[in-house]
């Protein structure tokens, strides 16, 4: 790594990853010192120059994508804002029946254009990430169809975060046209709620109510903050190299040569995916946080401990909250809060009854929600069939609710009983361990071959230390990820029985914070998958 | 008022909806009642709820549904 590349811009790639040494130990540093230097009333507009800094050394020119973004939100936000001002003198002093009337001629005007915006931003998305897959297909249908028709694929180099930040301009400019914020005129404000760097390349996706005003008004570096904030970033960084980086070699091999293993093997690889997955998020959405509470902004949580959800439905009130969150706001209740989607639940409540009547406009609804969180994964067969996949569970479990109830008072059986939770959780765990398979897989097909191996040859005879060598681990790797996830695992319980583990440290006396801040750094010193032999494992979810 | 109690008695019975005030966050209400609960408001009230209402500050009692409505049709 040399020191030149952080000034070519977009060159310095690595620093995708906010656990690179490039950020942890030059970028972010030499940020903190800045910041606490630099007198109060600049240290904002300082954070807006960092942030567009980082953007640019990791994307080089490609950080016009956002300077547009967010000039083309501002520009439309103002412009909603002017036809609500102008709807409010006009209906000022007239009578209730025309009120309605002028109501509806200027609701009509800014629905235009908010279609427009998002139409413009969408786009841009669909054209960058999109246009290749949808081209390669269509491409396959003109060869089914023998067509002499062959269209050339595109190829575009696309901008770091743009899945994130351009969910973040759409929910800006929803939400101004709803009039649940208003719009902002102080495009520095607003630049910097788009860009704040700690989140620009892995979320959380963060509305504008949420954390604009905080970055707008920072303070001094707190010693508070900064002792608490350093053990996220530390704790998120044991996640991603104790556990994510060192069960990458094995996730590798057995993904990219699955037919050389037998079923066990292959689950066993998808249940180290998953978990690689999960400590690679949300290790980064520790850091993310945990570089946030530095400089005192707070963030909505991205994950909630998954992995006890009872049901695939509460799997995802649980994982990457503020995408599941915004599909509600701005698709599932838009959707079926729509005139047919209403007419239908009214109607098919009185033939359907109170259950499954709403379930149909629900259905609809949450079908479209799948289908683009599928695409907005990537834009490949498997990820949709990865949204489907859970599209199928969730509409499931809500058909088979009376059933399930009717079933448990039959059997006599308490679902809040220990043993039945348990039974539940491991359920979901193992639908989402299939689901996070698919995910993985190379190519949908591959997903299915790799399904069929595991259901018709579940065995682990071969399982043994030279497989394990085979696949790039050893059984020491295999007990310091056990390890790791038992400590990460009692932190889950006391957090999920109540008790923020957080929040009592921070109450213990200074010598047992900083004592359990260093222990935490020499875990991940002594059992770190760092240095030769180890390939640490891309951010997954900044490829989004 | 009682005309919404009739409304939530037929979509989710055996609820005290004039004292419970957990509707949405304690899971008696979900996203598919909210969904009957949404269409039947407007036809009975004549009034129309856009998406930006559907918070469980709006749904968590039947008097957080009530001002709901009555602000509505003040607005229409």
């Amino acid at each position: 790594m040399q020191l030149s590349t952080l000034f070519l811009g977009g060159r310095y790639d690595t620093m995708t990853s906010y656990f690179s040494i490039a950020f942890l130990v030059i970028f972010l540093p030499v940020c903190l010192i800045l910041y606490s230097l630099l007198p109060q009333k600049l240290r904002k507009y300082f954070l807006l120059v960092a942030s567009y800094g980082f953007f640019w050394l990791v994307s080089g020119k490609l950080v016009i994508y956002l300077l547009l973004t967010t000039l083309s939100i501002h520009y439309f936000g103002l412009w909603l804002d002017r036809i609500h001002r102008a709807r409010n003198e006009a209906v000022k002093g007239v009578e209730k029946a025309e009120r309605k009337e002028i109501k509806k001629r200027f609701l009509k005007q800014s629905r235009w254009v908010l279609a427009f915006a998002i139409v413009l931003h969408i786009g841009v998305l669909l054209t960058l990430k999109y246009s290749p897959f949808f081209t390669t297909n269509l491409n396959a249908v003109f060869t089914m169809l023998k067509l002499p028709l062959q269209l050339q694929v595109p190829s575009y180099l696309m901008p770091i975060g743009i899945s994130f930040f351009t969910l973040q301009a759409v929910s800006y400019l929803i939400d101004v046209y709803r009039e649940t914020i208003p719009a902002d005129d102080n495009i520095f404000r607003l630049g910097l709620f788009m860009s704040f760097f700690p989140q620009i390349v892995e979320g959380p996706i963060c509305r504008y109510d949420q954390t604009a005003q905080q970055l707008w008004e920072v303070k001094g570096i707190e010693y508070h903050n900064l002792s608490l904030g350093l053990q996220r970033v530390a704790f998120g960084l044991m996640k991603k190299l104790v556990i994510a980086d060192r069960l990458n070699p094995l996730v590798k091999e057995v993904f990219a040569n699955y037919a050389d293993y037998e079923g066990g093997v292959i689950a066993l690889a998808s249940l180290c995916y998953t978990i690689q997955l999960y400590m690679d998020f949300s290790g980064t959405m520790d850091a993310v946080m945990g570089i946030g509470q530095i400089f005192g902004v707070s963030m909505p949580e991205n994950f909630k401990r998954p992995f006890f959800s009872k049901t695939i439905s509460e799997f995802w009130m649980r994982w990457h909250i503020s995408l599941g969150a915004w599909f509600k706001d701005y698709i599932f209740y838009p959707v079926t809060m729509s005139k047919p989607m209403k007419k239908l639940t009214t109607a098919a409540r009185k033939k359907l009854g109170n259950h499954f009547g709403p379930l149909l406009a629900g259905a609809v609804a949450l079908f479209l929600v799948w289908l683009c969180n599928g695409l907005w994964h990537g834009a490949g067969w498997n990820y949709i069939f990865f949204g489907m996949y859970h599209f199928g569970f969730i509409l499931l479990g809500n058909i088979a609710a009376p059933a399930v109830k009717w079933l448990h008072r039959k059997c006599h059986i308490n679902p809040e009983w220990f043993g039945y939770r348990v039974f539940q959780i491991i359920r979901t765990g193992i639908l989402v361990v299939i689901g996070e398979m698919f995910f993985r897989a190379s190519t949908l097909q591959a997903g299915f071959a790799m399904l069929r191996q595991m259901v018709t040859n579940f065995r682990f005879a071969t399982l043994n230390g030279d497989l394990l060598k085979q696949m790039g681990v050893d059984w020491k790797d295999m007990g310091i990820v056990l390890v790791t996830i038992l400590i990460i695992f009692a932190i889950s319980v006391w957090n999920e029985k109540g008790v923020i583990v957080r929040e009592a440290l921070a109450k213990k006396p200074v010598v047992v914070r900083w004592a359990v801040l260093y222990a935490l750094i020499l875990f991940i010193v002594i059992f770190g998958a760092y240095g030769a032999g180890y390939i640490p494992v891309d951010p997954i979810y900044a490829n989004f | 008022m009682e005309q919404l109690l009739e409304i939530l008695e037929d979509i989710q019975p055996d609820v005290d909806y004039n004292t419970c005030e957990d509707l949405v966050d304690g899971h008696i209400l979900d996203s598919l009642s909210i969904i009957s609960l949404v269409a039947e408001l407007e036809d009975e009230f004549d009034i129309t709820i856009p998406a930006v209402e559907i918070i469980p500050a709006n749904f968590n009692s039947a008097k957080a549904m009530w001002n709901m409505i009555e602000r509505l049709q003040e607005e229409e």
